[in-house]
């Protein structure tokens, strides 16, 4: 049967943070659950784990996706101790032609929480190194991991869709400014040492930020931040008391409702005697109540207030991602053309007559020597150069038919290529070709 | 004087009103220079006027409630122009302006002609640092009201997260709009204070009392301990930003009503006709 691109998986639309977090591996996880997933589910040939803050994601390649589905939720019921029903509902599955458009516009960014941040395509190129690693990914996953990496770069090139995140920490840092006149003997509170709040803090630190007080749920997480960037981490429990020490609070913590409510924050204004306070809400789900805005000298912006500030206009950003989006269309054309042009009937086919036109070629060089023989020595030359052919030909296809469809494919391409005298146009590699300049 | 004469001050105060809210609209020049330069102008022109009218008078021209209000304008302009190249807040331009030129054409428009003379017995040494103090008060209070609603205008903003466009690049931080609206009222209140003092020690030299509860002097204390309140909640509870924007423009309209009401309706010894 066919083989063909498989996704399963939850993210942040489908699935509350408390879901993904049950589901969620950490990074010296990955290769050995890639082990677990390959005994568990024979139906699936290639895989690769894609897991972040807000997603969970088996990218794979199978014959059965119904069947690979099927395994795969088995699999993450067991290996995460997830009763099925927690998560079922909120999974998704893409196969062949959707499957591919996915993985493309997970790693464009199109497909973030913050459509445009840079992050997931360095999440993607550990799951593709994790895959490689645990010896998971085959050719086709080599394929959609290369043809993801640079399709990303591709969007980032062609249109603006980058520019929205990068702006998301620029345009906290222009309201900051709009908000306080001089930063210097401001302070700043994060909540949550995440990637986004972290490079906000970078941006307000550089203008002339000095005062930084960390606190998140793993303590050791603070305090490896605060000593990377010169702040003082705060214990999670009691970091209330310094609230009202903040000028500006960045919120990125993974809950399930607001941290605060609005009466717990009249008695931080009261206490910091009205003095402006910006807040920076970078959660999904929301960090902070919506009703903070309304509080005397309160600014409350979350991210998606944050990067409607900056780009001109909802039609701006919509024909920016639309010209993603095609860019993207493109590319999973190209790409299932390719895939499905993938056969071992044809690789074996090549493999075979590049011999005989090698065997062939051979007789023709010694043609006149040949003619010079006996009939019966030259049929035993024939015989013995056929039988030559012959054998290792046997020993190539029972090669390349033993183990996972998926590794013969590629074993038969570079069977094909290495034997190929027409020149490496074929079929690129993994470890060649512009689609490397993103590794 | 004929108030024709204030015509070149009123056109360069108008075309600065058009220029600056034309700045504080779009997006272009938004350092007003064009503008400031016409505001300047307009000065100049008018303290032209208000030399001559001065020379005929005696002493400060201020010897009516048009006179008054050409002299409030002037000193409005005057600090407007201050707080632009102190502060450079060019957009404060779009609220000064115009304030001068409706108060100046006011004026104008009020204005009688001839020979306005400060009666003998009112020409003192005291008659212009008074009345140069008050009306300096005043003019900065004008100004502290201006700033608020401009921070009031910018907090909206803020909290209706509107897109920022490159018209908002220049615009002053909330920050610096409050502190310039303490520092304006600080000072205002200082000359109000000093005008209060000198009024009562003139008084005193006249008349042989300091104080006579005649409206101006009651409404000036109200209006002093009104401000005293203000700035004391700043200083305690810390009400500060929306709470002092919002209670400075209602300070200054209590203001404006005792101003309008004390010189149109009673104006004792400090009517322009120094009854």
């Amino acid at each position: 049967m066919e083989q063909t691109l498989f996704i399963f998986g939850v993210n942040h639309r489908t699935a509350a943070v408390g879901v993904r977090e049950r589901l969620a591996y950490a990074d010296d996880e990955i290769v050995e659950a890639l082990s677990r997933l390959k005994r568990r589910a024979p139906s699936v040939t290639e895989s690769a784990l894609l897991s972040t803050c807000n997603r969970v994601e088996v990218i794979a390649v199978t014959a059965d996706p119904a069947r690979a589905a099927q395994e795969a939720s088995e699999f993450f019921a067991d290996d995460r101790a997830v009763e099925a029903s927690a998560f079922v509902p909120a999974l998704y599955r893409y196969d062949a032609r959707a499957a591919a458009r996915h993985l493309f516009r997970v790693a464009s960014s199109l497909d973030s929480m913050v459509v445009g941040e840079a992050q997931i395509l360095g999440q993607m190129k550990v799951a593709y190194a994790q895959a490689a690693a645990a010896g998971s990914a085959g050719l086709v996953l080599h394929r959609a991991f290369h043809k993801a990496f640079s399709v990303a770069k591709r969007v980032r090139k062609a249109t603006l869709v980058g520019h929205g995140a990068v702006s998301v920490s620029s345009a906290a840092v222009s309201l900051a400014g709009k908000i306080f006149d001089t930063l210097s003997d401001k302070t700043v509170m994060l909540m949550g040492a995440g990637k986004m709040a972290e490079m906000t803090a970078r941006s307000l630190k550089r203008l002339g930020i000095e005062s930084l007080l960390i606190t998140s749920r793993t303590f050791d997480n603070a305090f490896a931040l605060a000593r990377e960037l010169g702040g003082t981490a705060v214990p999670f429990d009691n970091y209330k008391p310094y609230l009202k020490l903040a000028d500006i609070v960045i919120g990125s913590l993974a809950v399930t409702r607001p941290v605060l409510t609005p009466e717990e924050f009249e008695t931080v204004v009261r206490e910091r005697r009205y003095r402006p306070m910006f807040l920076i809400d970078l959660g999904v789900p929301r960090n902070f109540d919506e009703r903070l805005n309304t509080t005397e000298n309160v600014y409350l912006y979350d991210i998606d207030d944050l990067s409607s500030v900056v780009l001109e206009s909802r039609e701006e950003r919509e024909r920016e991602a639309q010209k993603a989006e095609s860019i993207v269309e493109l590319e999973v054309d190209s790409f299932m053309k390719w895939l499905e042009g993938l056969d071992l009937v044809p690789a074996i086919k090549d493999i075979r007559s590049s011999i005989e036109q090698l065997r062939d070629g051979e007789l023709a060089r010694h043609r006149v020597w040949l003619a010079g023989l006996e009939p019966e020595a030259r049929q035993q030359i024939e015989a013995l150069t056929r039988g030559i052919v012959n054998k290792l030909l046997h020993r190539i296809l029972s090669g390349l038919r033993e183990g996972p469809a998926a590794d013969g494919l590629y074993t038969a391409e570079i069977a094909r290529r290495l034997l190929s005298t027409a020149g490496t146009d074929a079929v690129a590699l993994p470890g060649d070709g512009e689609d490397d300049e993103d590794l | 004087m004929n108030p024709i004469w204030y015509l070149p001050a009123l056109l360069c105060y108008g075309l600065a009103s058009a220029r600056f809210l034309f700045d504080h609209t779009t997006r272009a020049g938004r350092r007003s220079i064009t503008a400031t330069a016409l505001l300047g102008a307009g000065v100049m022109l008018q303290t032209g006027n208000l030399a001559v009218s001065g020379v005929q008078a005696g002493t400060v021209p201020v010897t009516n409630f048009a006179q008054s209000l050409a002299f409030l304008a002037w000193l409005t302009a005057l600090a407007g122009l201050g707080l632009i190249l102190r502060f450079r807040m060019a957009v404060i331009g779009a609220y000064v302006a115009p304030i001068v030129c409706v108060v100046l054409t006011v004026a104008a428009v009020m204005m009688r002609h001839g020979r306005m003379v400060v009666p003998e017995g009112l020409r003192s040494a005291w008659l212009p640092v008074h009345v140069t103090l008050a009306f300096l008060g005043y003019a900065l209070f004008v100004l502290a009201a201006a700033v608020s609603i401009l921070y009031l205008v910018y907090e909206q903003r803020l909290k209706a997260k509107r897109p920022l466009g490159p018209a908002d690049e220049r615009a002053p931080s909330l920050e610096k709009l409050d502190r310039v609206n303490y520092l304006l009222l600080g000072w205002g209140f200082v000359m109000l204070s000093l005008a209060i003092v000198t009024g009562a020690i003139w008084a005193d030299a006249t008349w042989g009392h300091f104080w006579t509860w005649e409206p101006q002097e009651s409404w000036s204390l109200i209006i002093w301990l009104l401000y005293a309140a203000l700035l004391e909640s700043r200083l305690t509870v810390g009400w500060r930003g929306h709470r002092a924007a919002t209670l400075t423009i209602a300070v200054f309209t209590v203001l404006v009503g005792s101003f309008l009401g004390v010189s149109l309706v009673n104006p004792g010894k400090h009517g322009g006709s120094f009854g």
